[in-house]
């Protein structure tokens, strides 16, 4: 057993590692995700989750409903601390996971994953009461600046897989494609809705023409328009994952692959927005009301899927009640994944699955690295194909509530703050 | 009784010898020239503004506010004698308080203890320890017992509250926070006026026409008339505020209002915190600087400062409660766990005091250690049912109690401040010196919580010459101070337009660097928020219909978002601060910390 191995396991226990544990951890982290780049491709199945925010034992129960890592292949959005009490071991076990497995974890950025955030909303406080100094605080920080600023999933299936589950609800009548698929914790299916039928579709068509052909889009068969549609089987159009959501700086995804991600997050800016806006019932763009980031419309959602080549952008960053929730004509889906936010908001959390294409038409090797970006998807161009929205993948999600608190003892008191003293 | 329990002081150190405490002074009306009430203003814009705040008289002022009210809480040891006449004892407690005395734990401490009883009562013949619990029958709501002012100021809160009934909860989805909180301000906002003249104690009356004349008044007022219009754009209200607002409006009304509302949360991002808690005891502070509260000439042991926080602090907290529970209030910058509390303060540090050991003298410094007897043990706050039993009688107890109501899972896990603290061994006066010790630098001392705070002549942005250097916590290091740098950067437009909005008026949003949106939202922004309709139903198109097409924002836009430089704060209008706009709408939404 490796050390790794062992300090998986020690995690997993909800006990954190020595300080210098952590510190070689956030080095070996550092350099996996280093080679990777702002947007990282991800083949499908995989499993999206969207905030965490140390909520440990409930990531616990993620891992129970999803599937253990590394047999799920995993794609996390961000905000894996703050606010909780355990986000120190929550952070520090999907960091192990993913040098452990790099291709099988995807870790993105937060607009927690940040060392201002953090010391206001309690990474920072948890740390020193944990470790009895900053340096952990310290060395996660540093990893913050590398993880990826979203991620790029292509090879999603059109159709549903077999549920593991039992299915409590008889399938739908032949002919009816399954586009989406809720499952409760135990993984019987809750509700199945099949596609729309053509009318939607045209209706849907019309509504889309009114807008006008984006212009940023290169020719037929230049690099702009390297295009993964068509040519490498991607029927279901790529899902942008990112944590928070569009940024008017920001018309394709290729411009995310510009940025120089590794800094603190900037206050405004492109890598702030794509970390910090929200969509919202509005036309065009508006202001946040967080301070931060933007608010974007469904117009902005549409013509930004329409010129990547997207089918869906998947975001987490708002909590919803039901744990996920589609907008737009399912342009957008934010997934949230703490249940009982805070210990009192009564939600409950989901994850989306997205399945293998079985199609046979091939799929991306998976790659971390640099290389071969431009086959990411989202340079995508438009030129050979109408302007319509793509079908998106079959999505299954599972719903799931707060984990029993039972089997948690209650602690010793720690030495409060300096204030007591 | 707790074992920590120091027992006093032999009587024999004299209870003359202790200077006066500071007390927050009270201004004479008849002095030349009269008074000047200025329009609270918004003066913390940036991060290191907060240092300029913790050297200003207003921070004395809140400073010496909290601490008087405080020390007026602590159990008194009262010479039977001469305290029965005077003062209105509760004998109930202290008989108790004998009775039920625990048995200590070993025989040695026992014959200590009784030792020590025994030359206590030898020393100190006919002593009894006087606690100050909360009124107990509170259910009726009105206290005959009180002076007029705490009554009027219990039937204000008590018009407050029952605007929620006028302002019912939105049935409909929605994410988190109640779009009709957004209603109940704004009837708060248009009736404050007429509550205020209504019920404010009679002694603050005595200072109207001070200051500034009639016509002066008239021209703010007006003023203000035409910004609440703008920003609050409701049918009905303003015939009400019409009628409410008689041409006798002076400005210490003004100057208290701004307090007054901002004590009630936000109703742009549906939220409370600590800073509206300040707000609303600066509004008490600035009702005993204009002689508000009568009585407290005679008053030398704190008896109309412990009216004031047992008679209206928490009747305000029950309010605030409500309004939370009502409207799903989030918690302003909310830390999550490693808050001490979701939305309060207040109650830890009067609550402590509460149960803090006895002082013999109205002027001894409040202890910093020690329990009164009979309190219940720091520890109790982990028992639900220990809580339920003293959260009648103590502030403490109380906020406790209201953790466990909107709270599930471990107490040491979704409180681990609090849970911590409950190990403390060295009795409840060790907490009230830690509470406000915390209060200074996780409050006071942080630019989310006090930037909102208005100033004006009653606390002023003026320095304190007196004032000390304030003492920099790790906390206050690491907070945000980058909003000025990022001023900076944007074109220096760090300071917007100062708002003589309380912090509840305040629109918020804007960063300054935040840039102009290519477009005002449209009419879609002024609409109800989302359905949350089946996540996986089909829109029949709200939103996304042809009207959005024509609205459609091209990329590039020359002015937009994109490559325009910064113009400068946005105008008002660009972002109604009505928008019931969904990211606004929800629990515990990050908000940037160096956000205006």
């Amino acid at each position: 057993m490796s050390d790794l191995d062992r300090a998986i396991a020690q995690l997993r226990a909800c006990r954190p590692i020595p300080e210098s544990d952590v510190r070689e951890l956030c080095h070996k982290a550092r350099e996996i995700l280093i080679e990777e780049g702002n947007v990282v491709t991800v083949n499908a199945p995989v499993t999206i989750c969207g905030d965490i925010h140390g909520q440990f034992h409930d990531l616990m129960e993620l891992f129970r409903v999803g599937g253990d890592p590394p047999d799920t292949n995993y794609l996390f959005m961000g905000d894996f601390v703050d606010r909780g009490f355990y986000s120190l071991e929550t952070f520090l076990l999907l960091l192990c996971l993913k040098v452990r497995y790099p291709d099988r974890m995807t870790l993105i950025r937060g607009n927690h994953e940040s060392r201002q955030i953090t010391t206001v909303y309690g990474f920072y406080d948890e740390c020193y009461r944990k470790y009895g100094s900053a340096n952990v605080w310290r060395y996660c920080c540093d990893v913050f600046d590398y993880l990826a600023l979203g991620a790029i999933v292509l090879g999603a299936s059109n159709t549903i897989s077999p549920s593991a589950g039992e299915s409590s609800i008889p399938t739908t009548p032949e002919g009816d494609e399954v586009e989406i698929e809720v499952c409760n914790a135990q993984g019987e299916v809750m509700s199945r809705f099949p596609r729309p039928n053509n009318g939607t579709n045209s209706d849907l068509q019309s509504r889309t023409n009114g807008i006008p052909p984006p212009s940023n889009t290169g020719p037929p068969g230049s690099g702009a328009s390297g295009s993964s549609r068509g040519t490498v089987g991607n029927p279901a159009g790529a899902v942008l994952c990112v944590h928070g959501g569009l940024s008017p700086l920001i018309d394709k995804v290729d411009k995310i692959r510009l940025l120089d991600r590794k800094q603190e997050v900037p206050h405004e800016g492109a890598m702030c927005d794509l970390l910090w806006s929200d969509p919202d019932e509005i036309d065009g763009w508006g202001l946040s009301p967080r301070g931060a980031g933007f608010l974007f419309g469904a117009d902005i959602v549409k013509v930004f899927n329409h010129r990547n080549d997207l089918s869906l952008i998947a975001r987490a960053h708002q909590l919803v009640m039901e744990g996920f929730k589609e907008m737009f004509d399912a342009s957008i889906v934010t997934v949230w994944s703490a249940p009982n936010y805070c210990y009192r908001c009564g939600n409950v959390a989901a994850l989306l699955e997205l399945s293998e294409d079985d199609s046979g038409l091939g799929v991306l090797a998976r790659n971390n690295g640099d290389v071969n970006r431009s086959d990411g998807g989202g340079g995508g161009g438009l030129g050979e194909s109408e302007p319509q929205p793509m079908k998106g993948p079959a999505r299954r999600y599972r719903v799931f509530q707060a984990a029993p608190q039972d089997s948690r003892g209650m602690p010793a008191k720690k030495p409060v703050a300096d204030y007591f003293l | 009784m707790d074992p920590t329990f120091k027992p006093p002081p032999p009587v024999g150190s004299s209870p003359t010898t202790f200077p006066p405490l500071p007390k927050l002074e009270i201004l004479n009306p008849s002095t030349l020239p009269p008074h000047r009430f200025l329009r609270p203003a918004k003066r913390i814009n940036e991060g290191p503004d907060v240092s300029h705040f913790l050297t200003s008289k207003a921070y004395r002022d809140i400073c010496v506010w909290i601490l008087q009210l405080n020390h007026a809480l602590v159990p008194r040891i009262i010479k039977k004698s001469t305290a029965a006449p005077t003062t209105a004892p509760k004998p109930t407690d202290e008989q108790k308080a004998e009775a039920n005395e625990e048995p200590p734990k070993d025989a040695l401490a026992a014959k200590l203890q009784l030792l020590r009883k025994k030359r206590d009562e030898q020393l100190l013949p006919r002593e009894e320890i006087k606690t100050f619990p909360l009124p107990s029958s509170r259910e009726g709501g009105l206290d005959n017992q009180e002076p007029e002012s705490i009554q009027k100021l219990q039937r204000l809160l008590k018009k407050v509250e029952a605007i929620i009934d006028e302002a019912p909860p939105d049935p409909g989805p929605r994410r988190f926070g109640n779009v009709s909180f957004r209603t109940w301000y704004k009837l708060l906002e248009s009736r404050a006026d007429g509550l205020l003249r209504e019920y404010l104690p009679g002694g603050v009356l005595r200072w109207e026409g001070a200051g500034t004349t009639k016509e002066e008044r008239q021209n703010k007022e007006e003023e203000e008339g035409t910004e609440t219009e703008t920003e609050t754009e409701t049918e009905g209200e303003s015939d009400k505020k019409t009628n409410e607002q008689k041409p006798e409006v002076v400005g210490p009304l003004e100057e208290l209002k701004a307090y007054f509302l901002g004590g009630f949360g936000s109703a742009q991002r549906l939220d409370y915190g600590t800073g509206h808690e300040l707000s609303f005891m600066m509004f008490l502070g600035g009702l005993w600087k204009l002689g508000g509260f009568e009585g407290e000439e005679n008053d030398e042991d704190g008896e109309v400062e412990r009216r004031i926080v047992l008679g209206v602090v928490e009747p305000y907290l029950r309010v605030i409660r409500r309004l939370i529970l009502t409207y799903t209030l989030e918690p302003a910058g909310s830390h999550g766990v490693w808050g001490l509390d979701d939305h309060s303060f207040i109650p830890y540090i009067f609550g402590s005091a509460q149960y803090t050991r006895p002082i013999s003298s109205p002027n001894e410094p409040t202890p910093l250690e020690g329990s009164v007897p009979n309190a219940p043990k720091p520890s109790d706050i982990t028992k639900a049912t220990a809580v339920e039993r003293y959260r009648t009688e103590n502030m403490y107890f109380s906020a406790i109690g209201f953790i466990n109501d909107v709270k599930k899972g471990p107490f040491w896990e979704h409180s681990p401040i609090l849970f911590d603290v409950s190990g403390i061994k060295d009795g409840w006066g060790k907490i009230n010196k830690g509470m406000i010790k915390m209060f200074n630098a996780e409050v006071l001392s942080k630019f989310p919580v006090v930037q909102h705070f208005p100033f004006g002549s009653l606390f002023q942005w003026e320095k304190d010459p007196e004032a000390g250097v304030p003492v920099q916590s790790v906390h206050m290091q690491n907070q945000p101070v980058a909003s000025a740098a990022s001023a900076a950067v944007t074109g220096g437009v760090g300071i917007p337009t100062e708002r003589p909005s309380g912090p509840g008026g305040v629109t918020g949003t804007a960063a300054p660097w935040a840039q102009a949106p290519a477009q005002a939202p449209g009419a879609g922004a002024g609409m109800p928020p989302p359905m949350t309709a089946a996540p996986w139903a089909r829109s029949s198109g709200a939103g996304v219909g042809p009207s959005t097409a024509n609205r459609f924002t091209p990329f590039k836009p020359s002015g937009g978002p994109g490559g325009a430089p910064n113009t400068g704060p946005p105008p008002p209008e660009s972002f109604p601060s009505g928008t019931p706009g969904t990211a606004s709408n929800q629990f515990a939404v990050t908000k940037a910390p160096w956000a205006k």
